[in-house]
């Protein structure tokens, strides 16, 4: 109740905002409605004035020249195509001329039409601030300040208003790379942009679907229906234990080698440090793919075991081949995992160390506690304390590990009859569905789910912690 | 009084947006003097060459020519994603024709010269294959230029030229090596054409038949097929038998199946032209030999049940004979169309196709190329493996037929419908899923592969599997 | 404490250092292995009986010959069509790398600036939707960016195949405002008393934080650069999405070696020369991260703290 109320009056004092401007306002100020920049202009503010006239003109021609890329247009056709209906498949042909005249391409529609509902919401924000520039200088007048200069203006973006000028590089290129782009991604969910379902139908056009393909979860219709209805929960549950084991491997791997290394009385510490970046600083797809060849059915360890007489057959470690244990598969990318993993622990955690009060472990050891105890008294809930944050982003990232299973097993062993196979993470899964098979709905669904639970987790334990809520009190 | 900054940066993006839009409204045009041809990366060069020689010859052209190298295999999705990013000319396996078709990424031939030499030049098995309807009207889409089919390779070394002409021999051979006896360079749709095609030896006959009579358009008859005969369900069944056998038959290895080769993980392999380059990587080119899908004899176990086959019938492994065609981009600029065709008709031309399997391996489409193919040996202009893969791959593709895929759905129901992994699951005697939570438990007994290959060809047929199995089988799906 | 007590736990001591030792090694080695397997593979030079040369995984780990072939061909070779390919990809990697690391590292301190010293109405959702945002798998906004890149004239296209690295860099540090967690982290700890006396002499905050936040931010800025400069050595999906398959002269590094490995080249005997060209690519950045390892530290702990 409570909420509709502040909705309704925050509306109320919007619109009250509007109208008392245009009444109150001079004649500028009320040009200001029609045409950008003319209260500037009015006040003498040419620069400003002009600016906002340039843009409300280049909108415009934007919006009413509809620019065309692969024949899908932007600006006013672009709104009108975002109904995805009365679409020509084109493909008329005139074989003297060599003339082909192309439909539609559905997915620029849907693209296209975001960045104009884009344009258009920028278009509103630029009307409301060229107005109240201009109703700005209408009150400054009344109180008999002159109206800023463009040079004031200037200044002010570097001293006031100086989070304006950092943020908006990042704010635009987030709307336009990041925002717009995932708009576009969870909009496809509800499409039936699924290149095999089209390739079947011998169309290139998709339509709005509704929530179908959500429904097609759980009732296993449609192309990849089965697929999602049998293997989303194996897959949804090896996601999570490989996030859990992956997390806490490398984890307390890493607190147990900073330990070792930091131990007082080691000599060549910074050697055997060095030796563990090794795996950060060499780019993943390197790493991963060295194990993942030295491991291969006729690499050197196979070989090895081969020649020892261990094995007769090679074994399929990374679960290359359908058929190959699952079980091993999982087992081997936890393990590699921790390889590259674990330093990054070891050199987070070697400063935290240090930092923790020598004075605790003097009293304990008075009190005559080991050396064992104190790791599980003092050290461990003092960098568990200190680093709850990055173990929840590191789990997260974790879910989101594409690089270890994309690399060493392909999503191996495959599951006859499948996408996702026995290692497969929801994201990795997710790639195959989108990259290779090109069923994009299906994808955009797995990637709905996936954003759910990897959000759901980091809201819920990441506003809990200690230092999202302290976060202020560093101001 | 705000955002001056973020005013700069939003008219400086919509002035690109309304400049660079307006630049594309002007006609979907590559807006370039230029003509990108894309072939298979092993030709990009000798093609080049080709093409430079050709703007020699016809200054008035008006266009440079490049050429560029490209995974034929990925060309088909590479071209659906973009179109208009992709090259004028591409060139691609001819099934893809039905699907590049119907998403408007391809543009037909027109030109009559061009037309009749294709129709003159080719064999006629390709004359189905290669065109496609728009608007009603059927158009050539592909101009062929290589052909291919599979064949064998195999290491000299262990195993004896007469070995190498049945699989049987080829266990031996593997027995006395302590080894597999074969493999296959992946098991896809493709792939597996060695032993759904087989045929007979004595009078060529299988009772497969792949969309026999289909239409090519989106939506028409899908025409006949069968894959249930008593025949196919013997040959999985030896397949079962041979892949169970320790010397047998083996699936590729996941560091590929040239590690194979190499380490004597098989002694010899099912692949193409496409992979002499490889296969001579492994074994050394005086180890190489090269053969036609060997034969096998039905074993009196693989027959067991079955009335209209006996133990000792002797099949040959068969192969999808194909080819390779050019395409027009449907995107390219309408006033390239004309010197597109004049292009597409010199590097489809005889000659070209000659100097193409000189230079690169390439095996010419056209019918009676053997016959140069000769003359190059004779005038040692190849070596004897190269010249031995031309012959072989002739002889094989007289053992095959085209892929008949020639729609989009055709392709994506016999390739991308699990068909191939159910083929897969049958071999390996796997369980296999097939409708909500049914599974297919039992791949082995006679029942089980009959069930199979009803879920085969049903998904060839519908592209989703049966709700459920008919009470007695063979039926039709 | 005693003289005897003293000596007997310097003993135990020595057997628990020993030990340390002794595990150090023994990991160091498992470490070691893998990256010790490329190497040699880089130097391996081993022929067949009748002279063919041997570039594909071999089942021993130590070479039976070693040369500098690999190295030699990597650096002539012509791959997929292009003169020089393995130098150009470098060539190209190292200009997207610095211009992304510049664009980057800005955009980073910026917005950690502002959400770490000065106090404004959109903070706390700015936050809040930047963390979001960054939950959703990268690549499926590939297809759209590739095409709002398309629209800007920024991917290869046959008039200006080299626009599309402009299209790379622009994809690559777009997103980087919005990872200003842990730079944030490191602001917050600057005392805000420095901060507040600044702006009693009368500094604007563009100012302090040009005066006052940057020299004191080495640290982390150093660690910002390091982490987008090296970004780009290691994409090898959306890289080769936003330049093209067919553009290889363009391609990153990453891409090309990716493409040796699993590409469908006419010859497929190329593993050693993937693992020479991995040498290579490795070489510069694990030297900048060793030189730079005190200021690596410093962000990684930094964002561990404060996520």
């Amino acid at each position: 109740m409570d909420n509709k109320i502040n909705i309704t009056s925050s509306m109320n004092n919007l619109l009250s905002r509007f109208t008392r401007r245009f009444k109150d306002g001079s004649i500028g100020t009320k040009l200001s409605h029609f045409i950008f920049g003319a209260g500037n202009i009015y006040h003498k503010q040419y620069i400003k004035g002009l600016l906002f006239l340039l843009l409300q003109i280049g909108i415009i021609l934007f919006m009413v020249l509809c620019p065309e890329i692969n024949n899908t247009p932007y600006g006013y056709k672009a709104l009108l195509n975002l109904s995805l209906k009365n679409l020509s498949e084109g493909g008329a042909f005139d074989p003297t001329t060599g003339v082909f005249t192309h439909g539609s391409d559905c997915k620029l529609i849907i693209l296209f039409g975001f960045v104009t509902i884009a344009v258009i919401i920028i278009y509103f924000i630029l009307w409301d601030k060229n107005i109240s520039s201009s109703f700005k200088a209408d009150n400054d007048l009344k109180v008999g300040k002159k109206p800023s200069s463009f040079k004031q203006d200037l200044s002010e973006l570097f001293d006031s208003k100086f989070h304006v000028t950092m943020l908006t590089p990042t704010c635009i290129a987030a709307l336009v790379f990041t925002i717009l782009p995932t708009i576009f991604m969870i909009a496809l969910a509800f499409t039936t942009y699924n290149d095999q379902d089209m390739n079947e139908m011998g169309t290139n056009l998709f339509y709005w679907n509704g929530l179908n393909n959500f429904r097609a979860v759980f009732t296993g219709e449609g192309s990849l229906g089965i697929e999602i209805k049998n293997r989303f929960m194996p897959v949804l549950g090896w996601t999570f234990i490989w996030a859990i084991f992956a997390t806490l491997t490398c984890y307390f791997g890493g607190i147990i080698l900073a330990l070792l290394i930091n131990k007082k009385g080691l000599k060549g510490q910074k050697i055997f440090r060095t030796i563990f970046i090794l795996t950060i600083a060499i780019p993943q797809f390197i790493s991963l793919l060295a194990v993942r060849n030295l491991l291969g059915e006729y690499g050197p360890i196979n070989g090895l075991l081969m020649n020892l007489g261990l094995t007769n057959s090679p074994i399929g470690f990374l679960g290359l081949r359908p058929g190959d244990s699952e079980r091993l598969a999982k087992l081997m990318v936890i393990i590699i995992n921790m390889w590259v993993g674990i330093p990054y622990t070891m050199l987070m955690t070697s400063g935290i160390l240090m930092n923790i009060p020598q004075d605790l472990y003097e009293a304990a050891r008075v009190d005559g506690a080991s050396t064992i105890k104190m790791f599980f008294k003092i050290t461990l809930p003092y960098v568990i304390f200190v680093t709850t944050p990055y173990l929840i982003s590191s789990f997260v990232g974790n879910i989101n590990s594409f690089n270890s299973i994309f690399l060493l097993t392909g999503g191996g062993p495959a599951y006859t009859g499948y996408q996702a196979g026995g290692t497969d993470l929801l994201v990795t899964w997710l790639y195959k569905v989108t990259i290779d098979q090109g069923s994009y709905n299906t994808g955009a669904v797995i990637g709905i789910f996936t954003f759910i639970i990897t959000a759901s987790i980091t809201l819920l334990t990441y506003r809990r912690s200690k230092a999202y809520n302290q976060e202020d009190t560093f101001q | 009084m705000k955002k001056i900054i973020s005013l700069l940066l939003a008219l400086f993006m919509i002035t690109c947006l309304v400049a660079c839009g307006s630049d594309g409204s002007s006609g979907n045009k590559k807006g370039s003097s230029e003509i990108v041809i894309w072939v298979g990366e092993e030709s990009a060069e000798f093609y080049q060459g080709v093409c430079d020689k050709y703007v020699e010859e016809h200054p008035d052209l008006g266009y440079t020519i490049t050429v560029k190298g490209m995974d034929t295999g990925a060309v088909a999705g590479v071209v659906t994603n973009d179109p208009s990013a992709a090259a004028d000319i591409y060139t691609t396996a001819h099934d893809n024709i039905g699907k590049l078709a119907s998403t408007q990424c391809a543009k037909p031939f027109a030109d009559e010269s061009l037309i009749n030499q294709v129709l003159a030049d080719n064999p006629a098995s390709f004359k189905n294959v290669i065109y496609s309807t728009l608007d009603g009207k059927e158009y050539l889409y592909g101009v062929p230029y290589i052909s291919q089919a599979l064949f064998l390779y195999y290491n000299k070394e262990k195993v004896t030229d007469e070995q190498a002409q049945s699989f049987e021999g080829l266990r031996q051979a593997a027995q006395a090596a302590g080894t597999k006896a074969i493999t296959v360079t992946g098991d896809d749709g493709y792939n597996m054409s060695f032993a759904l095609l087989a045929t007979k030896v004595d009078d060529h006959s299988t009772s497969v038949k792949i969309y026999e009579g289909a239409e090519a358009v989106s939506g028409g008859s899908k025409g006949v097929s069968n894959c249930q005969g008593d025949d196919t369900v013997a040959i999985v069944r030896w397949l079962q038998e041979y892949a169970a056998d320790p010397n047998g038959f083996k699936w590729a290895s996941s560091d590929g199946w040239d590690a194979d080769l190499r380490n004597n993980g098989a002694l010899a392999v099912i692949g193409g032209a496409w992979h002499y380059n490889a296969a001579k990587a492994a074994l050394g080119e005086t180890n190489l030999g090269i053969a036609l899908i060997p034969t096998f004899t039905l074993t009196e176990s693989a027959v067991e049940g079955l009335s209209s086959v006996s133990a000792g019938d002797t099949y040959r492994g068969g192969t999808f004979a194909d080819c390779k065609v050019f395409m027009l981009n449907a995107h390219s600029d309408p006033e390239k169309y004309t010197a597109l065709q004049d292009i597409v008709k010199y590097l489809s031309s005889k000659e070209i196709q000659n100097e193409s399997y000189v230079n690169c391996l390439n095996v010419p489409a056209y019918v009676g190329a053997s016959e140069y193919i000769k003359s190059c040996y004779e005038s040692s202009s190849v070596t004897e493996s190269q010249y031995n893969l031309a012959c072989m791959q002739v002889e094989m593709a007289e053992w095959g037929i085209p892929q008949p895929f020639l729609t989009g759905t055709l392709n994506t129901y016999y390739y991308s419908k699990n068909a191939p992994a159910v083929f897969r699951a049958m071999i390996d005697k796997t369980a296999y899923p097939t409708t909500g939570d049914q599974i297919l438990e039992e791949t082995e007994s006679l029942e089980g592969v009959r069930k199979g290959l009803y879920l085969m060809e049903y998904l060839w047929m519908h592209g989703l599997n049966p709700s459920e199995f008919p009470a007695s089988l063979p039926e039709q799906a | 404490m005693s003289n005897k007590k003293y000596k007997s736990q310097s003993k135990s001591q020595k057997t628990s250092l020993g030990l340390t030792y002794l595990i150090l090694i023994i990991l160091s080695i498992i470490w070691l292995v893998p990256l010790l397997w490329i190497v040699l593979s880089a130097f391996r030079c081993e022929y067949q009986a009748d002279g063919t040369f041997i570039g594909t995984v071999t089942s021993n780990f130590f070479p039976k010959a070693y040369g500098l072939k690999n190295f030699k061909d990597l650096f002539t070779a012509k791959y997929y069509g292009v003169e020089n390919a393995f130098p150009r990809w470098m060539l190209n990697t190292l200009i997207i790398a610095i211009i992304d690391c510049v664009i980057s590292t800005f955009l980073v301190l910026s917005v950690a600036y502002c959400m770490s010293k000065l106090k404004f109405r959109m903070r706390k959702p700015f936050m809040n939707i930047a963390m979001i945002i960054g939950l959703f798998p990268g690549f499926m906004s590939m297809i759209a960016i590739y095409f709002l890149l398309k629209s800007i004239g920024l991917t290869g296209n046959a008039a200006h195949p080299e626009y599309s690295m402009i299209g790379l860099v622009l994809a690559y540090s777009a997103g980087a405002g919005l990872g200003f967690q842990v730079a944030k982290g490191f602001f917050d700890v600057i005392a805000n008393a420095l901060v507040e006396s600044a702006k009693l002499d009368g500094c604007t905050n563009f100012e302090i934080f040009l005066k006052i936040i940057l020299p004191l931010a080495k640290p982390i800025i150093i660690y910002q650069a390091l982490m987008s400069f090296t970004g780009p050595w290691m994409d090898f999906i959306f890289a080769k999405v936003i330049i093209g398959a067919d553009n290889a002269p363009f391609w990153t590094v990453s891409v090309g070696l990716y493409s040796l490995l699993f590409g469908t080249h006419p010859d497929t005997n190329l593993f050693t020369q993937f693992a020479a060209g991995c040498v290579v690519v490795a070489i510069p950045i694990v030297t900048l991260f060793m030189f730079l390892q005190k200021y690596y530290v410093e962000g990684v702990t930094a964002g561990a703290v404060k996520g």
